[in-house]
């Protein structure tokens, strides 16, 4: 085969590759957009007939996320008006005739979720890390017998141990706080953590280990040295999905938490008013928390994306 | 599994098993000294009490609740705090807690469904000794008191204060009910003229004459969902005023109530109006129909009144200017009924003695002539019948005088304590006939009278 | 509990221990120091909460009924196995998960086969399409509602129906099922492809380097080389794909509340109308769930059987 034209080739099959890759991805992202746009639109633009592709913005959305109104009557309301003190946002909130009362609870939501779901992944994966090591390196007895307990516990349907984790938590203490959440997400995720990131540190060959150890380091030093910065693929992976597991838990966050330990999934798909469902604050409340997440995931795309380097050498 | 494994496993277990059954539950802070004898004269000011927390839904009644109850604390110093649950979830969260015997909240607004199991598993605190003298019950509406408070229906015994009044009604387009050529057409086809329903029949007429496909226009949103009691809810408006019931509320005999003739007609009615929704009306609920009609899809919405305010709000419905509002039309014998919605207050029987005797002090406050003024004109929905048939309160929104009508025709769904089962087989049932068209109107609520034949008998409510 | 064989190379080759002497920490103490926090963790989470609900389903309970649980032996598991609408249910999940983990392991591994070769965008498309992933279901549920409803839905308008002419997706019996592996295939193909990337780019290019003087096919490169290579991680996203496809509720509860009819009524749904929804029927929530596990279990140790087969090449 001639090699210009094998090139040539290799550069339309590439071309095909990108093209594909951009239009896939547009279509993908076509209901996030839509959701996006919903955040903006004014109520009658969210159901109109056929459906409305441009629309004046508006603010109504995030102000309905970020407080509580009340209807005012429309005597009240001239009196509102009158009034010279008012914020953007009163009266964002005037022209569909509410008056803002109060913040609502979505900033300490969110603010607990950042807790619950940063401290439960960065314990699910380090938890995981060591005990995949454990599990890939040396010989634990009855090992296949753990690995199926610590997959099994993924396997209840979460409807049912709901009620007897709320009794064992009324009875610790451990209702509406924290540190239960914590605990709880971070074992829901080690089934996750251990079997994913044990699939990784397979990958690892050995032999770097036992050069390592041959010149001397410590196990732990090799673990260190060597382990964690092949596996870091695997954990960013694994770190990914504990996050997004814990970030977008509903219903053990429901029935486990009051309003000290509340996380925002509860309650962002429910902003009702008189008015019916608020889908542009549904849609602000749900893509404002959507952004932690995809930060982190773009903080850390270079590392899921460089892959296992170390696999070139396995047989 | 490894023998050592389960031995190991199985320890555990006990051990916490174990650790879980023996502790007893942490005491309720201690409040020495206090008295806390039920109805003390003073008011809550002398008690240790100084907070109060109410559970509701997550929406706006919880908002103005809110509102009303910081005059609470101003009068007492009483701390009240309205925690507002997702509706999807209200019912689930609120029975978790009582699962576990929970003292989170003190009161709740529940469902008028839930007062059987509230009151028979000891959930609820009993209000009948104060509920006619310090609860100011005379001046309820009766039907309210029946709906919300009392349970079983008929005994006297009260476990609420009824706090939202609600029920279905209707919203419709005057613009199109008034247009001169509409009326003009209409007549010509049905032979009177097109005005608000008066009966079902009409009303079903007057649905299948604005359904329009190419102009984007259907006669009716009506509740169609399956995941509660939305189907259940919307084929009842129809059922009652059919002068069918669900059974025998004394002797709980089913057959041949809820599959009776009547029932079986309301039922085929029902699925008639099923035609005339907009497309994709398979999973509608007061937040679907809310989108119906405000996006100018229906002529006319099936919805409950809590939801009036925002339909007839300019800036929340486009149509708002051009909406009116009626109640339930008259069944083919002329009886009116309306199914129930809203929720009565209730003291949660797991908190201490002392804290139900400031929650008594606070329902006591709430069901004063002049705080139910208020919460009416805060934009509560009152079951005060002094402040439902003021001419205030009637002219006030141009759907309250609909809703106080409404009121005295509410009749609701079982309230027993095996409720859930019973919808969940209604539910299953109806949808399967009125959306997924399987099987007649006949054997649906033949399988349904059989089925809560089998629940009652289970139940030991229904002796054969 | 069922028994497999999680094989592994520590059951071929003797752990690396002989340099256990030189250093503070022996191999065992640091495999203790490794395992045990995880394992603690899991057993006092998990433990009671898996043997009362399986004590429970032997019994009558209800939560809520302030009432103790009544012994009645396998009747749950009798009631529920001789309940011919629960074998609809079943059959509806059988279906669903079938039909959705193998359209998202198509799609996801097909998404990085697109993927895998680094051009300038690579990496930000890559986690774009991550983001469907990072939503909750429940907020999926509602917004696919929205975007599937025939009159202001766009899925239908891009699709090029005129307002309410299009087909009803989640009203007629026929699509409601589809819709809903739509969503969720929608959803978790990132999953699936996310996985299957880290898969590929360990694959050594001197093995297609070697088939590629061979002049194999590039259908053969791809049976013999990639699929292989990939499997282990594949078979790992697949895994936990199948045991999430069998809990799927709240998406379901969102999109169709389990209709039109009993369309789209999985089992996980029904066992959460069972467990609350006003009926509390505890006891029997629990056989259902336990059933449940059996069948997932069963289904894990097919996999777990496949995947230790290709570990072992």
């Amino acid at each position: 085969m001639p090699k210009v034209e094998h090139q040539g080739r290799a550069r339309a099959v590439k071309t095909v590759r990108v093209t594909l890759a951009i239009a896939l991805c547009i279509i993908y992202l076509i209901p996030v957009l839509w959701m996006l746009s919903t955040a903006f639109k004014p109520r009658e633009a969210i159901v109109a007939v056929p459906p409305k592709i441009t629309f004046n913005p508006t603010m109504e959305g995030f102000v309905s996320l970020f407080t509580k109104r009340s209807t005012l009557t429309r005597m009240q309301m001239e009196q509102y008006q009158q009034r010279t003190d008012l914020s953007w946002w009163d009266k964002v909130a005037l022209e569909r005739g509410l008056a803002i009362i109060g913040p609502s609870q979505y900033v300490d939501r969110v603010k607990n979720s950042l807790i619950i779901a940063g401290i439960s992944t960065i314990a699910a994966v380090t938890l995981g890390l060591l005990s995949a090591y454990a599990f890939s390196r040396f010989r634990v007895r009855a090992q296949a017998d753990w690995l199926f307990f610590i997959l099994s516990t993924r396997m209840l349907p979460p409807v049912v141990v709901t009620i007897p984790i709320f009794l064992m938590y009324r009875q610790l203490g451990l209702f509406d706080t924290h540190i239960g959440l914590i605990l709880l997400y971070t074992a829901f995720n080690l089934s996750l953590s251990v079997w994913l990131l044990k699939g990784f540190v397979d990958e690892i060959p050995r032999e770097y280990e036992e050069a390592a150890l041959v010149d001397g380091y410590s196990r732990w030093q090799a673990f260190r040295k060597i382990v964690l910065p092949q596996s870091v693929t695997g954990i960013a992976a694994t770190a990914v999905f504990s996050l997004i597991f814990a970030w977008n838990e509903y219903a053990f966050a429901l029935m486990l938490t009051s309003d000290r330990a509340r996380t925002a999934p509860p309650s962002i798909p429910s902003v009702v008013g008189t008015a019916g469902r608020e889908w542009a604050a549904t849609a602000a409340g749900s893509l404002l928390f959507l952004i932690p997440v995809v930060i982190v995931a773009f903080a850390v795309r270079k590392y899921l994306l460089r892959g296992i380097t170390f696999g070139a050498i396995r047989q | 599994m490894s023998k050592r494994l389960f031995v190991l496993l199985t320890l555990l277990a006990s051990l916490i098993l174990g650790a879980c059954g023996g502790e007893a539950p942490p005491a309720a802070p201690a409040d020495q000294g206090g008295s806390s004898e039920g109805t003390s004269n003073q008011p809550a000011a002398s008690s240790n009490v100084n907070d109060l927390t109410i559970i509701w839904a997550e929406w706006d009644p919880a908002n103005y609740l809110q509102q009303l109850v910081n005059d609470y604390t101003a009068e007492t110093g009483v701390q009240v705090t309205v925690v507002q649950e997702p509706w999807g979830s209200f019912g689930d969260r609120v029975f978790t807690e009582f699962a576990g015997k929970g003292t989170s909240y003190d009161l709740v607004v529940g469902d008028s469904q839930w007062l059987g199991q509230g009151a028979t598993q000891g959930h609820y605190v009993e209000l009948t000794d104060i509920f006619y003298t310090e609860l100011n019950g005379e001046a309820l509406a009766p039907a309210t008191v029946t709906a919300y408070a009392e349970y079983p229906k008929g005994s006297g015994r009260m476990w609420a204060y009824p706090t939202e009044g609600d029920a279905d009604g209707w919203a419709y387009r005057k613009d199109l009910f008034e247009d001169p050529q509409e009326q003009e057409s209409f007549k010509a086809r049905y032979g009177y003229d097109l005005a608000v329903p008066q009966t079902w029949a009409q009303l079903r007429d007057i649905a299948e004459f604005f359904t329009r496909p190419d102009q984007n226009l259907y006669g009716v949103s009506i509740y169609t969902q399956k995941d509660y009691d939305a189907i259940t809810m919307g084929y009842q408006n129809v059922l009652f005023s059919w002068g069918a019931d669900w059974g025998n509320p004394e002797t709980y005999k089913v057959d041949g109530y809820i599959n009776s003739p009547e029932a079986v007609d309301a039922l085929e009615f029902y699925k008639e109006l099923y035609k005339f929704t907009p497309p994709g009306s398979s999973n509608v609920f007061w937040q679907e129909s809310i989108d119906h009609y405000t996006s100018g899809q229906v002529a006319m919405a099936m919805n409950f009144f809590a939801f009036f305010p925002g339909l007839a709000n300019p800036a929340s419905n486009p149509y708002a200017e051009q909406t009116g509002f009626f109640s339930n039309p008259a069944g083919p014998t002329g009886e009116r009924h309306a199914a129930l919605g809203g929720q009565g207050m209730s003291i949660v029987s797991y908190i201490s003695p002392e804290r139900q005797a400031a929650a008594k002090e606070f329902l006591k406050w709430f069901a004063r002539d002049d705080v139910q003024k208020k919460w009416a004109e805060l934009g509560g929905y009152t079951c005060n019948a002094t402040v439902l048939n003021s001419e205030e309160f009637l002219n006030n929104t141009p759907f309250n005088r609909a809703f106080s009508e409404s009121m005295q025709m509410v009749k609701d769904f079982w309230a027993v304590p095996v409720y859930g089962e019973l919808l969940e087989v209604a539910q299953r049932e109806l949808h399967k006939y009125v959306v997924a068209d399987e099987g007649t109107a006949q054997e649906t609520l033949d399988t349904i009278a059989r089925e809560h034949t089998q629940i009652f008998e289970r139940a030991g409510l229904l002796q054969e | 509990m069922i028994r497999t064989k999680v094989r592994d190379a520590s059951d071929k080759q003797p752990a690396i221990s002989r340099y256990r002497s030189r250093h503070v920490l022996s191999d065992a103490a640091l495999k203790r120091l490794f395992l045990w926090p995880t394992l603690a963790l899991l057993i006092s989470i998990n433990i009671f909460p898996l043997f009362y609900s399986l004590y429970l389903s032997f019994t009558t309970y209800s939560a809520i009924a302030n009432q103790p649980p009544v012994w009645v032996g396998l009747q749950n598991y009798r009631d529920i196995l001789n309940d011919s609408q629960l074998w609809i249910y079943f059959r509806n999940t059988g279906r669903f998960v079938l039909l959705t983990v193998s359209l998202q392991t198509i799609i996801g591994f097909g998404l990085a086969l697109l993927l895998r070769e680094k051009f300038r965008a690579s990496g930000v498309i890559t986690t774009l399409i991550l983001i469907p992933m990072m939503l909750s279901p429940v907020v999926v549920g509602l917004f696919w509602k929205l975007i599937f409803d025939p009159s202001y839905g766009i899925f239908n308008y891009l699709l090029g129906y005129p307002a309410g002419r299009g087909p009803e997706w989640l009203a007629s019996k026929e699509l409601a099922l589809w819709a809903v592996v739509i969503v969720d295939v929608w959803m978790w193909s990132p999953f699936v492809m996310l996985l299957c990337l880290a898969g590929l780019s360990a694959i050594p290019d001197y093995l297609y380097e070697a088939a590629e003087i061979d002049r194999a096919s590039s259908l053969y490169q791809f049976w013999r080389i990639t699929l292989p290579q990939v499997a282990p991680l594949l078979l790992i996203a697949v895994l936990f794909r199948t045991i999430e496809a069998f809990k799927t509720f709240d998406l379901v509860m969102g999109l169709t509340g389990g209709g039109p009819g009993d369309a789209t009524e999985l089992v996980a749904v029904n066992l959460y109308r069972l467990a609350f929804l006003g009926q509390w029927n505890t006891g029997k929530a629990s056989a259902l769930a336990y059933i449940v596990l059996v069948i997932i279990i069963a289904v894990s140790n097919i996999y777990i059987k496949y995947l230790n087969r290709i570990k072992e090449g």
